[in-house]
């Protein structure tokens, strides 16, 4: 008989739950991002004494972002567009309240979160008190550009095939994980979320999401019996 | 891995970490249905980031800034005039409900209380003869309305207080007014008077050399009657004859 060689269960313990610690940890800035965190400080601080030359610097730099996070929030990109026009004008109020400690596209991912959340409140409140939800016109897609009309209709088309059945927080996680690429624990630190939470709706939010197109396989209803 | 196992972890793991030699793409390898759907999601997942990743925004981002700077400055205006109007509407208000509701409500008895009701007065009579409590007893009989009452002062002073209506106090003033004046009140008798009548009344009880006073005979039945002329002196009259006064 083979004497198993003694381990402390503790010590078992200790080694995972570090693991699991390191792999919560965000990752440690690198060097451009330290430089692009020291510019966007100083555009901050100018934007926020009143420089509009300033303030035109980072829209330019965060719109696509902000624009791109309020795709996740908005059932097309109209409503995107009014997101992310919200999100610059609260930027420009409060932007003396950001501290420089922090991360700028952090800031401005709350603030996109916080004002997205509010125009969907806004949005509910304006269908359940009109009459017909249904005669509601549909948003016309004005660009001179053809190419760039279809891409905004392939983007609506394909918000509501995969967004339309989720909840919006995990809409948010899945589209921050699975489609833009990010960590959990980024995930985690840029929603204030514990990273069980975030995966945890990063599984339901998959799995709903997954299931349509799953259940095409021959023996899915069988297999799920 | 069967195609339960490899449907339950594409259900719910990341795509992207499966690489070549994971189980879930070993096994589509050898399993047409199962990599159908695998590439299925896969071409799905892949094509939604790709066109949500690069759809640019279509506004200018100076207009952006623009309209961002001037949307902000008319919010900050018209937070100022918002607030500026809830002052003054607050103060309006106020100014409204302390000059015209709260008097209005008042008078209509929905707040302080009762109203007191109108034409009720509050009067001071002075007093030189009666004493407050022998005015109170007075008037007490007539001051009986819900609001009215009458206040004798403790302190000694001569005076009655007393709130009521007109009539109330017209009544009140009137019978004080009258007990006052009456000339056979105490207060009003002289010096002179008073000596007179207690010489009178001790003229009356204090000789002691007067006829002792005689009751009356019985009446017989017979005679000119039971209070018919009677021989012989009376000092009194025979119904204050019934009782003669001691001898002292």
């Amino acid at each position: 008989m083979q004497v198993q060689p003694y381990i402390p269960a503790m010590k078992l313990f200790r080694s995972r739950k570090l693991r699991v610690e390191e792999a919560s940890l965000p990752a440690r800035p690198t060097l451009a991002q330290r430089e692009a965190h020291a510019i966007d400080a100083q555009l901050a601080s100018r934007a926020a004494a009143g420089d509009d030359s300033a303030f035109t610097t980072l829209v330019t730099r965060y719109q696509p972002a902000v624009f791109r996070w309020s795709l996740t929030f908005a059932n097309d990109p109209d409503e995107a567009e009014d997101i992310a026009q919200e999100v610059f004008v609260r930027a420009h109020r409060r932007l003396s309240q950001y501290r420089s400690d922090g991360s700028l596209e952090a800031w401005f991912y709350a603030v996109t979160r916080r004002a997205a959340s509010q125009m969907r409140r806004k949005a509910k409140r304006r269908t359940r008190l009109a009459l017909s939800p249904g005669a509601r016109p549909a948003r016309e897609v004005y660009t001179t550009d053809p190419g760039g009309r279809v891409d905004r209709e392939r983007a609506t088309a394909l918000i509501h095939e995969m967004f339309s059945n989720l909840p919006p927080r995990q809409r948010e996680i899945f589209d921050l994980i699975d489609l833009q690429g990010l960590t959990p624990a980024e995930v985690a630190d840029r929603t204030g979320m514990k990273p069980a939470s975030v995966r945890a709706n990063l599984f339901k939010a998959r799995k709903s999401i997954r299931a349509r197109f799953l259940a095409t396989h021959p023996s899915y209803s069988e297999l799920r019996k | 891995m069967t195609c339960e196992e490899c449907l339950s972890a594409l259900e719910t793991e990341s795509l992207r970490e499966m690489t070549s030699d994971s189980a879930v793409i070993q096994h589509c390898a050898t399993c047409p249905d199962c990599a159908r759907v695998t590439t299925m999601v896969r071409d799905k997942e892949y094509e939604t980031a790709t066109v949500l990743n690069s759809l640019p925004p279509m506004s200018d981002p100076v207009t952006v800034a623009e309209t961002a700077g001037l949307t902000d400055q008319r919010r900050r205006v018209g937070g100022v005039v918002v607030t500026l109007s809830a002052i003054a509407g607050a103060i309006v208000i106020w100014i409204v409900s302390a000059t015209m509701v709260v008097p209005g409500l008042y008078r209509a008895g929905v707040i302080g209380g009762a109203p007191p009701p109108s034409g009720v007065r509050t009067e001071t009579m002075q007093l030189s003869c009666l004493s407050p409590q022998q005015a109170a007893d007075v008037i007490d009989p007539y001051i009986r309305g819900h609001n009215s009452r009458f206040y004798v002062p403790s302190s000694g002073i001569s005076a009655i207080t007393v709130r009521g209506t007109p009539d109330e106090l017209a009544k009140s003033r009137d019978l004080i007014t009258k007990f006052e004046r009456d000339p056979n009140a105490a207060c009003r008798a002289t010096a002179t008077r008073l000596r007179n009548t207690m010489e009178a009344v001790d003229g009356a009880f204090g000789d002691a050399n007067s006829e002792p006073v005689v009751a009356p005979s019985p009446p017989t039945g017979k005679g000119p009657g039971l209070f018919g002329p009677t021989p012989g002196p009376t000092l009194l009259a025979p119904d204050k004859a019934t009782t003669p006064p001691k001898k002292k």
